[in-house]
């Protein structure tokens, strides 16, 4: 019993990693302040479901959830081009709304709130990743994949580039490198990532609908990124480990579900509130917010 | 469309209108001085209906007492939140996006503590029972919607001349308009930030009021609420209450006869979409001044 | 095209920028001359900003013509430009506070960090002579110790240095530096003008802007006075000193 809740639970982590580091990538390294990140979360979990639903085999299913999540990043890049700070934050706002709306409200592609039931856990090459057990070796090997692309990306000339863009982006423009294309590829990557975690997410819990990708969904990402340290890869996957499973022990202290899911919304908000004043590196960030 | 139907979309966006320049012109009054988006706004406008939920439904107090009470807690709320959360990340000189973050996070915990507080029910607040609606050129509202629409009015007005002619009013356009000079000659930011938050909390708290009397209570009114507010505030020109105004009631124009022709789920749809394409191609707003430079 | 002498990099045309009611730059005619320090001065408010603005591509003008190396440049974007060879240095370092000296140095040598599958496949070591390039450099500014140090973490005058040398390194075919000893110890202000004698030396094309009197009459081929966005006199330090013009505008009123 206890084994299959720690599986659960290491599946979840696994799932937020990717999402967080996926973050990291667009906020924390390049600076951009991508507040609709829950978006393409949302966008890579619809399509792979409704893929997969209809026929599509899963690698193909979880790899278009990445591209269509990657050009949903382009698309939002483009139209975002000439905003700056609040404004910005804002749209990248409203687009989690827009893509919210769609989902609850485009009934003949998506159900809307009656959501997609019966998504079928992944089958790669015939290989069936039904078990939590084998759910979970899958999610890891997405991880470590995930990981050190980002990794890669953030170590290379292309990430001090990013860096340079985040701390002074006209400074960077001084320097001859075009600007506006290096944060329509940060954007592009972070949401692609955004989009298999979707997928991963949609293919375990096996049921998706639109209310697990409003705003609100944000805050524990957010709160990761932050917390963990912006730029920071290490302090991320920390931080994510600690603020999945600190609500959980709530549940020990014998905490009613009805009462942990605000109590869970309540502690982040709070950690994030502390954090930001005072102590906004995070725990492993070198970067100052803002 | 027939002139019946015409009127009474007319009217109902009419009362939409002055629900959302309730909680837009508080919001827009906090932008316009402290320069950053008080999310958590549309909390203090959640808190003070569920206050009088509290203290008119459950504890039995009377209804006057009640309203009262409500709007001195939105006040208390938004000092509260100004004094012990913004004013100290001012202190650290942070951009606006964080505070705006921060605000985000306040409202994250004013609305998990309501739900935690009041339950996920929808409640209404019994104080008006039924009432017979009153027809107006073969439109119908209710006395509780003239109420509104009037409050609104009265107290718009009111804070329309507030800010022209009174001493503190000029002395927030000041503040609104150059800080740095501002306190040049003598006025304190940090005190008409205060004001803002007072002012502001105190109309979003009359909002809560009306709006918890006509409507029913939900955990994520809030949410709801603000986003319809800075979407009327971004229409019309953010950092300006005149364009507040006139935005929120463009946009209950808008929802209303736009679910005229759309399916009436869309109604929020709506509001997203008006938000993200002022925000792509006017973000100052009808109203509002386009500032700044070009490349920097 | 133009006419183009071969000695002329830079030449400002009937240059204008108004903000609302605000002439900055007001009909700006000069002209850069290749291998010389040129200084552009004027009192305060006269302009000279917004001209680096504009020569730079972070403002663009109202009407007028830069014509850069031949190449009309007015209305082009500010990376596009840099990438003609025009390398400025801002007043305030503008590093990148987050990452090393040396990250700052690579940036500004490194063309093809943009490239993103080139980076993803092979990775990107910096070539010999572009290593050689930032030693070089960080030898002649005086920084060659601070390298691994975080860009936020230096004083003022190292942060002018590093942020001297970044524009050295950047590809150029000219320097634009906006008032590079303000605010620097008097050693410092030595240093930097020994560094700008050795470029010139070396045959570099630099203007600059400073408010520094002393400084800029003693490095300067050449000096450009500007004065309520318009230029009011040209020519050597010696005649721009006692030009009963360039008095006025500093002095006069």
């Amino acid at each position: 019993m206890i084994e299959a809740y720690i599986i659960h639970l290491l599946i979840l982590i696994g799932i937020y990693v990717i999402l967080a580091i996926s973050l990291q990538l667009s906020l924390g390294f390049t600076g951009l302040l991508n507040l609709g990140h829950i978006a393409f979360f949302a966008i890579g979990a619809y399509t792979s479901a409704l893929l997969t639903l209809n026929g599509v085999p899963f690698l193909i299913a979880f790899i278009l959830a990445g591209i269509f999540a990657m050009a949903s990043g382009f698309l939002l890049s483009l139209l975002t081009k000439k905003l700056k700070g609040d404004y910005l934050a804002l749209a990248t706002i409203a687009f989690t709304y827009v893509v919210y709306s769609v989902a609850l409200n485009w009934t003949g592609l998506t159900r809307g709130p009656l959501g997609l039931p019966g998504i079928s856990r992944p089958s790669i090459f015939g290989i069936s990743f039904s078990s939590n057990l084998s759910f979970l070796i899958l999610t890891l090997v997405i991880l470590l994949i995930s990981y050190l692309v980002i990794k890669k990306i953030s170590t290379s000339p292309f990430g001090r580039v990013l860096e340079a863009i985040r701390d002074d982006e006209l400074a960077t423009k001084i320097l001859g490198k075009n600007t506006f294309k290096m944060k329509s590829y940060a954007l592009a990557i972070s949401a692609c990532f955004a989009g298999i975690s979707g997928s991963l997410y949609a293919h375990y819990i096996n049921y998706i609908d639109p209310s697990s990708f409003t705003l609100m969904q944000l805050i524990p990402i957010l709160v990761i990124v932050i917390v963990g340290g912006l730029a920071s890869l290490r302090g991320t996957i920390v931080a994510t480990v600690v603020l999945i499973l600190l609500p959980e022990a709530l549940r020990f202290v014998g905490m009613p579900s009805s009462i942990l899911g605000p109590m869970r919304q309540i502690i982040y908000a709070v950690i994030l509130l502390l954090i930001l004043l005072y102590r906004p590196k995070g725990f492993y960030g070198e970067v100052e917010l803002e | 469309m027939s002139m019946n139907i015409f009127v009474q979309l007319l009217i109902n966006s009419l009362i939409a209108g002055a629900i959302y320049s309730l909680v837009a012109s508080g919001f827009s009054l906090i932008y316009a001085t402290s320069k950053f988006i008080h999310f958590a706004h549309g909390a203090t406008v959640a808190f003070s209906s569920y206050i009088l939920y509290f203290f008119f439904s459950m504890v039995g107090l009377n209804f006057g007492f009640s309203v009262i009470l409500s709007i001195i807690f939105a006040v208390l709320l938004g000092l509260a939140m100004n004094l012990f959360v913004f004013k100290q990340l001012r202190r650290k000189k942070t951009s606006s996006v964080i505070l705006l973050i921060a605000s985000f996070a306040l409202m994250i915990l004013l609305e998990s503590l309501i739900l935690l507080l009041f339950g996920a029910d929808v409640k209404t607040i019994g104080y008006i029972k039924v009432q017979k609606g009153l027809e107006v050129f073969g439109g119908i509202i209710t006395p509780l919607q003239i109420v509104i629409i009037v409050t609104s009015i009265v107290l718009l007005t009111a804070l329309f001349v507030f800010m022209k002619k009174t001493k503190l009013g000029k002395a927030m356009r000041a503040v609104s308009d150059n800080k740095d000079v501002a306190e040049i000659i003598g006025i304190s930011s940090e005190k008409i930030y205060s004001w803002a938050f007072v002012i502001g909390s105190a109309i979003a708290g009359i909002a809560g009021i009306l709006i918890s009397l006509e409507q029913n209570l939900t955990t994520t009114m809030g949410t709801g609420l603000m986003i319809k507010g800075f979407t009327g505030a971004i229409i019309g020109g953010i950092g300006s209450v005149p364009g507040a105004i006139l935005g929120s009631f463009l946009l209950g124009l808008a929802e209303n006869f736009g679910i005229w022709f759309l399916p009436s789920g869309y109604k929020d749809a709506i509001a997203f979409v008006l938000l993200f394409i002022f925000l792509l191609f006017r973000h100052q707003g009808i109203l509002g001044i386009k500032k700044g430079g070009e490349n920097e | 095209m133009e006419r183009w002498s071969w000695n002329k990099m830079l030449k400002i045309k009937k240059l204008k920028k108004h903000f609302g009611g605000v002439r900055a730059v007001d009909g700006c005619n000069f002209q850069i001359q290749k291998g010389k320090i040129t200084a552009l001065i004027g009192p305060n408010g006269s302009g000279k900003t917004t001209v680096f603005n504009l020569i730079s591509g972070v403002l663009k003008a109202d009407s007028g013509k830069i014509i850069f190396n031949g190449q009309d440049i007015t209305g082009k974007g500010v990376s596009e430009i840099s990438n003609l060879g025009v390398s400025r240095l801002f007043q305030q370092a503008r590093l990148f506070d987050n990452l090393t000296v040396r990250d700052n140095l690579k940036l500004a040598i490194e063309d093809k960090d943009t490239k993103f599958w080139k980076n993803l496949l092979k990775g990107n070591k910096l070539s010999e002579d572009k290593n050689e390039r930032i030693r070089n450099v960080s030898e002649l500014v005086g920084i060659i110790k601070l390298q691994n140090n975080l860009a936020r973490n230096l004083s003022y005058g190292q942060k002018r240095l590093v942020g001297i040398a970044r524009a050295m390194l950047n590809y150029h075919n000219i320097l634009i530096l906006d008032e590079p000893v303000a605010g620097v110890t008097p050693s410092l202000r030595k240093k930097i003008s020994e560094i700008l004698s050795k470029l010139r030396k070396e045959g570099e094309t630099v203007l600059l802007v400073e408010h520094d009197m002393n400084f800029t009459l003693g490095l300067a081929d050449r000096v450009v006075v500007i004065d309520e966005g318009k230029i009011i006199a040209e020519g050597t330090p010696k005649e721009i000193k006692h030009n009963p013009k360039v008095l006025k505008a500093y002095f006069g009123r």
